[in-house]
Protein backbone atom coordinates (compact mmCIF):
# COMPACT_ATOMS: atom_id res chain seq x y z
CA UNK A 1 0.00 0.00 0.00
CA UNK A 2 1.29 3.47 -0.72
CA UNK A 3 0.35 6.96 0.31
CA UNK A 4 -0.59 9.73 -1.54
CA UNK A 5 3.17 10.38 -2.92
CA UNK A 6 3.85 6.85 -3.42
CA UNK A 7 5.47 6.05 -0.09
CA UNK A 8 4.84 2.20 1.00
CA UNK A 9 3.17 1.86 4.14
CA UNK A 10 4.99 -1.03 6.34
CA UNK A 11 2.37 -3.27 7.72
CA UNK A 12 4.05 -3.32 10.72
CA UNK A 13 2.98 0.20 10.88
CA UNK A 14 -0.54 -0.41 9.60
CA UNK A 15 -1.03 -2.62 12.10
CA UNK A 16 0.30 0.36 14.87
CA UNK A 17 -2.37 2.53 13.79
CA UNK A 18 -5.18 -0.12 13.37
CA UNK A 19 -4.72 -1.26 17.19
CA UNK A 20 -4.31 3.09 18.36
CA UNK A 21 -7.42 3.72 16.40
CA UNK A 22 -10.76 4.08 18.56
CA UNK A 23 -13.00 3.75 15.93
CA UNK A 24 -11.20 -0.01 16.06
CA UNK A 25 -11.69 -0.64 19.68
CA UNK A 26 -15.10 0.64 20.17
CA UNK A 27 -16.85 -2.24 17.83
CA UNK A 28 -14.32 -4.44 19.24
CA UNK A 29 -15.63 -3.50 22.82
CA UNK A 30 -18.78 -4.25 21.87
CA UNK A 31 -18.75 -7.14 20.12
CA UNK A 32 -17.25 -8.82 23.46
CA UNK A 33 -20.07 -7.35 25.58
CA UNK A 34 -22.52 -8.91 22.89
CA UNK A 35 -20.89 -12.22 23.41
CA UNK A 36 -20.72 -11.76 26.83
CA UNK A 37 -24.46 -10.78 27.31
CA UNK A 38 -25.03 -13.85 24.61
CA UNK A 39 -23.97 -16.46 27.04
CA UNK A 40 -25.06 -14.79 30.38
CA UNK A 41 -28.79 -15.30 28.61
CA UNK A 42 -28.83 -18.86 26.98
CA UNK B 1 8.46 13.90 3.49
CA UNK B 2 4.84 13.57 1.65
CA UNK B 3 2.60 16.69 0.99
CA UNK B 4 -0.51 16.20 3.19
CA UNK B 5 -3.51 15.16 0.67
CA UNK B 6 -6.06 17.78 -0.07
CA UNK B 7 -9.66 16.91 -0.97
CA UNK B 8 -11.01 19.52 -3.11
CA UNK B 9 -15.60 19.71 -2.85
CA UNK B 10 -17.19 18.30 -6.05
CA UNK B 11 -19.50 20.20 -8.16
CA UNK B 12 -22.71 21.48 -6.33
CA UNK B 13 -24.88 19.44 -8.86
CA UNK B 14 -22.59 16.77 -8.73
CA UNK B 15 -23.03 16.50 -4.38
CA UNK B 16 -26.79 16.82 -5.09
CA UNK B 17 -26.87 14.29 -7.54
CA UNK B 18 -24.78 11.28 -5.14
CA UNK B 19 -27.28 12.77 -2.40
CA UNK B 20 -30.28 12.53 -4.16
CA UNK B 21 -28.66 8.75 -5.45
CA UNK B 22 -28.26 8.07 -1.67
CA UNK B 23 -31.58 8.81 -1.00
CA UNK B 24 -32.96 6.58 -3.71
CA UNK B 25 -30.56 4.05 -2.22
CA UNK B 26 -32.09 3.98 0.81
CA UNK B 27 -35.54 3.64 0.31
CA UNK B 28 -34.79 0.73 -2.34
CA UNK B 29 -32.76 -0.63 0.55
CA UNK B 30 -36.43 -0.61 2.51
CA UNK B 31 -38.39 -2.39 -0.58
CA UNK B 32 -35.88 -5.07 -0.85
CA UNK B 33 -35.18 -5.41 3.27
CA UNK B 34 -38.91 -5.89 3.31
CA UNK B 35 -39.42 -8.43 0.58
CA UNK B 36 -36.71 -10.85 2.20
CA UNK B 37 -39.20 -11.78 4.78
CA UNK B 38 -41.87 -13.01 2.22
CA UNK B 39 -40.23 -16.13 1.47
CA UNK B 40 -39.25 -16.87 5.40
CA UNK B 41 -43.02 -16.96 5.78
CA UNK B 42 -43.23 -19.77 3.73
CA UNK B 43 -41.62 -21.79 6.68
CA UNK B 44 -43.91 -22.99 8.95
CA UNK B 45 -41.80 -26.12 10.28
CA UNK B 46 -40.50 -26.23 13.95
CA UNK B 47 -37.36 -25.33 13.34
CA UNK B 48 -34.48 -23.64 15.81
CA UNK B 49 -34.48 -19.99 14.80
CA UNK B 50 -30.81 -20.73 15.14
CA UNK B 51 -30.99 -22.91 11.88
CA UNK B 52 -33.37 -20.65 9.74
CA UNK B 53 -30.71 -17.55 10.74
CA UNK B 54 -27.99 -19.99 9.70
CA UNK B 55 -29.48 -21.73 6.27
CA UNK B 56 -30.32 -17.87 5.33
CA UNK B 57 -26.72 -16.49 6.27
CA UNK B 58 -25.35 -19.04 3.93
CA UNK B 59 -27.28 -17.83 1.09
CA UNK B 60 -26.55 -14.53 1.94
CA UNK B 61 -22.90 -15.88 1.72
CA UNK B 62 -23.46 -17.03 -1.62
CA UNK B 63 -25.20 -13.88 -2.98
CA UNK B 64 -22.37 -11.68 -1.60
CA UNK B 65 -19.34 -13.59 -3.22
CA UNK B 66 -21.76 -13.90 -6.38
CA UNK B 67 -23.33 -10.28 -6.79
CA UNK B 68 -19.91 -8.24 -6.29
CA UNK B 69 -18.21 -10.86 -8.51
CA UNK B 70 -21.24 -10.64 -11.81
CA UNK B 71 -20.96 -7.13 -11.14
CA UNK B 72 -17.72 -5.84 -10.60
CA UNK B 73 -15.33 -8.69 -10.99
CA UNK B 74 -13.39 -10.46 -8.19
CA UNK B 75 -10.15 -8.28 -9.53
CA UNK B 76 -11.86 -5.35 -8.94
CA UNK B 77 -12.35 -6.46 -5.23
CA UNK B 78 -8.79 -6.97 -4.67
CA UNK B 79 -7.27 -4.55 -5.76
CA UNK B 80 -9.67 -2.34 -3.54
CA UNK B 81 -8.12 -5.02 -0.75
CA UNK B 82 -4.58 -3.88 -1.47
CA UNK B 83 -5.21 -0.61 -1.57
CA UNK B 84 -6.79 -0.28 2.20
CA UNK B 85 -5.89 -4.11 3.59
CA UNK B 86 -6.74 -2.58 7.27
CA UNK B 87 -10.68 -2.69 5.86
CA UNK B 88 -10.77 -5.95 5.89
CA UNK B 89 -10.13 -6.37 9.64
CA UNK B 90 -13.49 -3.48 9.83
CA UNK B 91 -15.52 -5.74 7.53
CA UNK B 92 -15.21 -8.91 9.30
CA UNK B 93 -15.52 -7.35 12.87
CA UNK B 94 -18.58 -5.37 11.23
CA UNK B 95 -19.74 -9.05 10.43
CA UNK B 96 -19.45 -10.92 13.42
CA UNK B 97 -21.44 -8.00 15.06
CA UNK B 98 -24.49 -8.30 12.66
CA UNK B 99 -24.41 -12.30 13.53
CA UNK B 100 -24.11 -12.04 17.18
CA UNK B 101 -27.00 -8.77 17.11
CA UNK B 102 -29.31 -11.36 14.50
CA UNK B 103 -28.84 -14.10 17.24
CA UNK B 104 -29.71 -11.27 20.05
CA UNK B 105 -33.05 -10.89 18.71
CA UNK B 106 -34.06 -14.29 18.69
CA UNK B 107 -33.69 -14.63 22.57
CA UNK B 108 -35.36 -11.32 22.53
CA UNK B 109 -38.26 -12.55 20.79
CA UNK B 110 -38.56 -15.73 22.68
CA UNK B 111 -38.88 -13.66 26.01
CA UNK B 112 -40.73 -10.47 25.42
CA UNK B 113 -42.23 -11.02 22.08
CA UNK B 114 -41.73 -8.64 18.89
CA UNK B 115 -43.80 -5.66 19.82
CA UNK B 116 -41.99 -5.03 22.59
CA UNK B 117 -38.44 -6.31 21.27
CA UNK B 118 -38.60 -4.28 17.73
CA UNK B 119 -39.01 -0.90 19.24
CA UNK B 120 -36.00 -1.60 21.21
CA UNK B 121 -33.49 -2.71 19.10
CA UNK B 122 -34.61 -0.44 16.43
CA UNK B 123 -33.06 1.75 18.25
CA UNK B 124 -29.78 1.33 16.50
CA UNK B 125 -30.66 3.88 13.76
CA UNK B 126 -30.31 6.66 16.78
CA UNK B 127 -26.87 5.21 17.90
CA UNK B 128 -25.96 5.00 14.07
CA UNK B 129 -26.29 9.14 14.18
CA UNK B 130 -24.20 8.96 17.38
CA UNK B 131 -21.80 6.99 15.97
CA UNK B 132 -21.33 9.41 12.85
CA UNK B 133 -21.81 12.49 15.09
CA UNK B 134 -18.48 11.52 17.12
CA UNK B 135 -16.68 9.83 14.77
CA UNK B 136 -17.60 10.64 11.22
CA UNK B 137 -18.24 14.56 11.25
CA UNK B 138 -21.92 13.76 10.45
CA UNK B 139 -24.26 16.72 11.31
CA UNK B 140 -21.58 18.94 12.12
CA UNK B 141 -22.42 21.95 10.51
CA UNK B 142 -25.62 21.20 9.58
CA UNK B 143 -27.73 24.03 11.26
CA UNK B 144 -30.87 23.19 13.60
CA UNK B 145 -33.23 22.65 10.73
CA UNK B 146 -31.53 19.67 9.43
CA UNK B 147 -30.73 18.56 12.92
CA UNK B 148 -34.58 18.92 13.62
CA UNK B 149 -34.99 17.21 10.25
CA UNK B 150 -32.96 14.37 10.67
CA UNK B 151 -32.61 13.19 14.50
CA UNK B 152 -36.51 14.43 14.70
CA UNK B 153 -37.35 12.12 11.32
CA UNK B 154 -35.61 9.19 13.50
CA UNK B 155 -37.25 9.55 16.81
CA UNK B 156 -40.44 9.77 14.55
CA UNK B 157 -39.78 6.77 12.37
CA UNK B 158 -39.23 4.82 15.47
CA UNK B 159 -42.65 5.85 17.59
CA UNK B 160 -44.09 4.99 13.92
CA UNK B 161 -42.47 1.33 13.70
CA UNK B 162 -43.05 0.77 17.72
CA UNK B 163 -46.45 1.11 16.52
CA UNK B 164 -47.01 -1.13 14.17
CA UNK B 165 -44.71 -3.31 15.56
CA UNK B 166 -47.75 -3.63 18.51
CA UNK B 167 -50.30 -3.44 15.89
CA UNK B 168 -48.51 -7.02 13.83
CA UNK B 169 -47.48 -8.95 16.18
CA UNK B 170 -49.96 -11.26 18.33
CA UNK B 171 -50.35 -11.66 22.13
CA UNK B 172 -47.30 -12.74 23.33
CA UNK B 173 -47.01 -15.56 26.64
CA UNK B 174 -44.56 -13.87 29.05
CA UNK B 175 -41.21 -15.67 28.78
CA UNK B 176 -39.35 -17.08 31.62
CA UNK B 177 -37.05 -13.93 32.18
CA UNK B 178 -38.33 -10.96 30.36
CA UNK B 179 -35.25 -8.77 31.95
CA UNK B 180 -33.08 -11.10 29.46
CA UNK B 181 -35.04 -10.64 26.77
CA UNK B 182 -35.21 -6.72 27.09
CA UNK B 183 -31.21 -6.89 27.31
CA UNK B 184 -31.14 -8.89 24.84
CA UNK B 185 -33.08 -6.25 22.30
CA UNK B 186 -30.94 -3.25 23.69
CA UNK B 187 -27.62 -5.30 23.25
CA UNK B 188 -29.10 -6.18 19.55
CA UNK B 189 -29.75 -2.57 18.82
CA UNK B 190 -26.27 -1.31 20.28
CA UNK B 191 -24.36 -3.81 18.23
CA UNK B 192 -26.41 -3.18 14.88
CA UNK B 193 -25.91 0.68 15.31
CA UNK B 194 -22.18 0.17 16.16
CA UNK B 195 -22.03 -2.12 13.26
CA UNK B 196 -22.13 1.62 10.96
CA UNK B 197 -19.02 2.35 12.01
CA UNK B 198 -16.85 -0.09 9.91
CA UNK B 199 -19.42 0.82 7.02
CA UNK B 200 -18.86 4.39 7.22
CA UNK B 201 -14.78 4.69 7.89
CA UNK B 202 -14.44 2.17 4.56
CA UNK B 203 -16.50 4.59 2.41
CA UNK B 204 -14.89 7.49 3.70
CA UNK B 205 -11.50 5.58 3.00
CA UNK B 206 -12.27 4.84 -0.50
CA UNK B 207 -13.40 0.81 -0.74
CA UNK B 208 -16.31 -0.21 -3.36
CA UNK B 209 -19.24 -1.17 -0.90
CA UNK B 210 -19.27 -4.58 -3.10
CA UNK B 211 -16.19 -5.22 -2.04
CA UNK B 212 -16.51 -3.88 1.72
CA UNK B 213 -19.66 -7.25 1.52
CA UNK B 214 -17.46 -9.72 0.28
CA UNK B 215 -15.44 -9.56 3.47
CA UNK B 216 -18.24 -8.46 5.98
CA UNK B 217 -19.94 -12.01 4.73
CA UNK B 218 -16.73 -13.68 6.47
CA UNK B 219 -17.17 -12.49 9.71
CA UNK B 220 -20.79 -12.97 8.96
CA UNK B 221 -21.00 -16.58 8.31
CA UNK B 222 -17.99 -17.48 10.63
CA UNK B 223 -19.67 -15.60 13.43
CA UNK B 224 -23.15 -17.80 12.58
CA UNK B 225 -21.67 -21.08 12.25
CA UNK B 226 -19.64 -20.70 15.29
CA UNK B 227 -22.98 -19.63 17.53
CA UNK B 228 -24.91 -22.71 16.10
CA UNK B 229 -22.32 -25.38 16.66
CA UNK B 230 -22.11 -23.93 20.07
CA UNK B 231 -25.62 -23.60 20.75
CA UNK B 232 -27.43 -26.69 19.43
CA UNK B 233 -24.35 -28.75 18.91
CA UNK B 234 -23.07 -30.61 15.44
CA UNK B 235 -25.05 -33.58 15.83
CA UNK B 236 -28.39 -31.57 16.48
CA UNK B 237 -27.55 -28.94 14.31
CA UNK B 238 -26.81 -31.58 11.36
CA UNK B 239 -30.31 -33.12 12.26
CA UNK B 240 -32.32 -30.37 12.06
CA UNK B 241 -30.46 -28.91 8.27
CA UNK B 242 -31.39 -32.91 7.38
CA UNK B 243 -35.02 -32.27 8.51
CA UNK B 244 -35.02 -28.94 6.56
CA UNK B 245 -34.20 -29.89 3.38
CA UNK B 246 -37.60 -29.33 1.70
CA UNK B 247 -37.21 -25.77 2.62
CA UNK B 248 -33.50 -24.59 2.67
CA UNK B 249 -34.46 -23.05 -1.06
CA UNK B 250 -36.70 -20.81 0.67
CA UNK B 251 -34.50 -19.71 3.36
CA UNK B 252 -31.65 -18.85 1.01
CA UNK B 253 -33.64 -17.28 -1.20
CA UNK B 254 -34.67 -15.08 1.29
CA UNK B 255 -30.81 -14.75 2.30
CA UNK B 256 -30.63 -13.57 -1.39
CA UNK B 257 -33.12 -11.09 -1.53
CA UNK B 258 -31.95 -9.76 2.11
CA UNK B 259 -28.61 -9.42 0.41
CA UNK B 260 -29.95 -7.05 -2.55
CA UNK B 261 -31.19 -4.64 0.08
CA UNK B 262 -28.57 -4.62 1.93
CA UNK B 263 -26.50 -3.48 -1.28
CA UNK B 264 -28.55 -0.67 -1.67
CA UNK B 265 -28.34 0.32 2.26
CA UNK B 266 -24.09 -0.17 1.71
CA UNK B 267 -25.02 2.54 -1.44
CA UNK B 268 -27.35 4.97 1.29
CA UNK B 269 -24.72 4.83 4.18
CA UNK B 270 -21.62 5.52 1.01
CA UNK B 271 -23.87 8.50 -0.39
CA UNK B 272 -25.88 9.84 2.48
CA UNK B 273 -23.88 9.10 6.00
CA UNK B 274 -25.17 6.79 8.26
CA UNK B 275 -27.39 9.34 9.86
CA UNK B 276 -29.70 9.35 6.94
CA UNK B 277 -28.94 6.45 5.01
CA UNK B 278 -29.92 3.54 7.87
CA UNK B 279 -33.17 5.30 8.83
CA UNK B 280 -34.08 6.02 5.39
CA UNK B 281 -33.25 1.79 4.71
CA UNK B 282 -35.33 1.20 7.95
CA UNK B 283 -38.36 0.94 6.04
CA UNK B 284 -38.36 -2.54 5.60
CA UNK B 285 -40.86 -2.63 8.34
CA UNK B 286 -43.35 -1.31 6.15
CA UNK B 287 -42.95 -3.03 3.24
CA UNK B 288 -42.48 -6.42 5.05
CA UNK B 289 -45.79 -4.92 6.79
CA UNK B 290 -47.49 -4.66 3.36
CA UNK B 291 -46.18 -8.55 2.04
CA UNK B 292 -47.34 -9.61 5.35
CA UNK B 293 -50.93 -7.92 4.93
CA UNK B 294 -51.18 -8.31 1.26
CA UNK B 295 -49.87 -11.45 0.56
CA UNK B 296 -50.42 -13.66 3.72
CA UNK B 297 -53.23 -12.30 5.01
CA UNK B 298 -51.96 -11.79 8.56
CA UNK B 299 -54.16 -8.98 9.73
CA UNK B 300 -57.50 -10.41 8.85
CA UNK B 301 -59.90 -10.29 11.08
CA UNK B 302 -58.71 -7.67 13.41
CA UNK B 303 -60.06 -4.94 15.12
CA UNK B 304 -59.98 -1.93 13.33
CA UNK B 305 -57.89 -0.33 16.26
CA UNK B 306 -55.12 -2.89 14.54
CA UNK B 307 -55.89 -1.12 11.51
CA UNK B 308 -56.22 2.06 12.78
CA UNK B 309 -52.56 1.70 14.49
CA UNK B 310 -51.14 0.22 11.26
CA UNK B 311 -52.57 3.20 8.93
CA UNK B 312 -51.19 6.05 12.28
CA UNK B 313 -47.20 3.63 12.60
CA UNK B 314 -47.19 3.59 8.39
CA UNK B 315 -47.79 7.89 8.04
CA UNK B 316 -45.63 8.54 11.00
CA UNK B 317 -42.78 5.96 9.51
CA UNK B 318 -43.23 8.42 5.95
CA UNK B 319 -43.51 11.47 7.74
CA UNK B 320 -40.33 10.80 9.29
CA UNK B 321 -38.84 9.70 6.09
CA UNK B 322 -39.58 12.83 4.00
CA UNK B 323 -37.76 14.87 7.18
CA UNK B 324 -34.92 12.76 6.66
CA UNK B 325 -34.42 13.10 3.01
CA UNK B 326 -35.53 16.89 2.69
CA UNK B 327 -32.56 17.55 5.53
CA UNK B 328 -29.91 17.41 2.90
CA UNK B 329 -26.24 18.03 3.97
CA UNK B 330 -25.18 21.60 3.70
CA UNK B 331 -22.02 22.24 1.94
CA UNK B 332 -20.70 23.12 5.35
CA UNK B 333 -21.56 19.22 6.38
CA UNK B 334 -19.84 17.93 3.36
CA UNK B 335 -16.56 19.65 4.13
CA UNK B 336 -17.17 18.22 7.41
CA UNK B 337 -17.44 14.68 5.76
CA UNK B 338 -14.07 15.60 3.74
CA UNK B 339 -12.28 16.37 7.08
CA UNK B 340 -13.26 12.87 7.92
CA UNK B 341 -11.76 11.57 5.14
CA UNK B 342 -8.80 13.30 5.12
CA UNK B 343 -8.39 11.83 8.79
CA UNK B 344 -8.53 8.11 7.56
CA UNK B 345 -6.46 8.78 4.22
CA UNK B 346 -3.33 11.00 6.56
CA UNK B 347 -3.85 7.86 9.18
CA UNK B 348 -3.62 4.75 6.77
CA UNK B 349 -1.29 6.58 4.15
CA UNK B 350 -4.34 6.33 1.29
CA UNK B 351 -3.76 8.23 -1.90
CA UNK B 352 -5.72 10.95 -1.50
CA UNK B 353 -6.57 11.28 -5.48
CA UNK B 354 -8.20 7.68 -4.68
CA UNK B 355 -9.93 8.96 -1.79
CA UNK B 356 -11.41 11.86 -3.59
CA UNK B 357 -12.35 9.92 -6.23
CA UNK B 358 -14.14 7.42 -4.94
CA UNK B 359 -16.45 9.54 -2.67
CA UNK B 360 -17.33 11.59 -5.18
CA UNK B 361 -18.62 8.18 -7.14
CA UNK B 362 -15.87 7.59 -9.71
CA UNK B 363 -12.64 5.46 -10.37
CA UNK B 364 -9.27 7.43 -9.70
CA UNK B 365 -6.81 8.15 -12.25
CA UNK B 366 -5.04 4.96 -13.59
CA UNK B 367 -7.69 2.30 -12.01
CA UNK B 368 -8.19 -0.16 -14.20
CA UNK B 369 -11.60 -0.45 -15.25
CA UNK B 370 -13.44 -3.22 -13.70
CA UNK B 371 -13.47 -6.78 -15.64
CA UNK B 372 -14.63 -10.23 -14.94
CA UNK B 373 -13.06 -13.15 -15.31
CA UNK B 374 -13.00 -16.64 -15.42
CA UNK B 375 -12.62 -17.00 -11.77
CA UNK B 376 -15.79 -14.81 -11.49
CA UNK B 377 -18.06 -16.73 -13.80
CA UNK B 378 -17.13 -19.72 -11.46
CA UNK B 379 -18.48 -17.93 -8.60
CA UNK B 380 -21.91 -17.17 -10.32
CA UNK B 381 -22.40 -20.76 -11.33
CA UNK B 382 -21.22 -22.06 -8.41
CA UNK B 383 -24.00 -20.14 -6.25
CA UNK B 384 -26.44 -20.66 -9.59
CA UNK B 385 -25.47 -24.54 -9.09
CA UNK B 386 -26.86 -24.86 -5.44
CA UNK B 387 -29.45 -22.50 -5.17
CA UNK B 388 -30.97 -25.20 -8.54
CA UNK B 389 -30.13 -27.78 -6.37
CA UNK B 390 -32.08 -27.07 -3.52
CA UNK B 391 -34.64 -25.49 -5.74
CA UNK B 392 -35.49 -29.11 -7.45
CA UNK B 393 -35.85 -30.78 -4.10
CA UNK B 394 -38.17 -27.71 -2.52
CA UNK B 395 -41.39 -28.53 -0.91
CA UNK B 396 -44.15 -25.74 -2.05
CA UNK B 397 -45.36 -24.62 0.77
CA UNK B 398 -48.68 -25.60 1.48
CA UNK B 399 -49.82 -21.88 3.11
CA UNK B 400 -53.20 -19.75 1.56
CA UNK B 401 -51.04 -16.60 -0.03
CA UNK B 402 -52.96 -14.10 -2.42
CA UNK B 403 -50.86 -14.12 -5.27
CA UNK B 404 -51.83 -11.41 -7.76
CA UNK B 405 -50.69 -8.36 -4.38
CA UNK B 406 -47.58 -10.65 -4.67
CA UNK B 407 -46.88 -10.20 -8.12
CA UNK B 408 -47.52 -6.42 -7.97
CA UNK B 409 -44.97 -6.16 -5.24
CA UNK B 410 -42.38 -8.00 -7.14
CA UNK B 411 -42.43 -5.93 -9.88
CA UNK B 412 -42.78 -2.45 -7.99
CA UNK B 413 -39.26 -4.01 -6.07
CA UNK B 414 -37.93 -4.82 -9.18
CA UNK B 415 -39.24 -1.94 -10.89
CA UNK B 416 -37.09 0.20 -7.87
CA UNK B 417 -34.35 -2.67 -8.33
CA UNK B 418 -33.96 -1.62 -12.15
CA UNK B 419 -34.16 2.53 -11.32
CA UNK B 420 -31.82 2.50 -8.65
CA UNK B 421 -29.28 0.20 -10.42
CA UNK B 422 -29.61 1.96 -13.49
CA UNK B 423 -28.99 5.27 -11.48
CA UNK B 424 -25.96 3.95 -9.58
CA UNK B 425 -24.38 2.78 -12.94
CA UNK B 426 -25.11 6.07 -14.71
CA UNK B 427 -23.85 7.94 -11.82
CA UNK B 428 -21.05 5.75 -10.48
CA UNK B 429 -20.84 3.08 -11.90
CA UNK B 430 -20.84 1.06 -8.70
CA UNK B 431 -18.20 3.06 -7.27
Amino acid sequence: MTNGSGTPQPSSNRLAKIFTDVQFWVPVAVLLAGLFLLEWIR
Amino acid sequence: MSAPPTFESPQPSRSRSLELLGIFSGLTAGAWLGAAEAPTKLVTLGLSPMVISLVMVVGVFLARWSLPALILGASSIRADARRAPHLIIWAILAGCLWAVANTLTVYAIRDIGLSIAFPLWNSNSLLGILWGFLFFNELRGAGLTRWLGVLGGTLVMCVGAAILAVASSGAHAAGENPAHGVLAALGAGVLWGTMYIPYRKAYLSGMNPLSFVTFFTIGELGMMSALSFGTLGAQTLFAQLTSARGVIFWLMLGGFIWVIGDLFQQYAAKYVGISRGIPLSNTNQLWGLLWGVLVFGELHGRSSTTYAQVIGGSLLMIFGVAAIALSSASPKESAQWRAAARRESNRYALSAEFVEARMDGRQSAGEAAPSRGALDWLFVALATAVFLYFATIARVPNIPAHWTPAILLSIISLILLAACGLRLWRTTRFQ
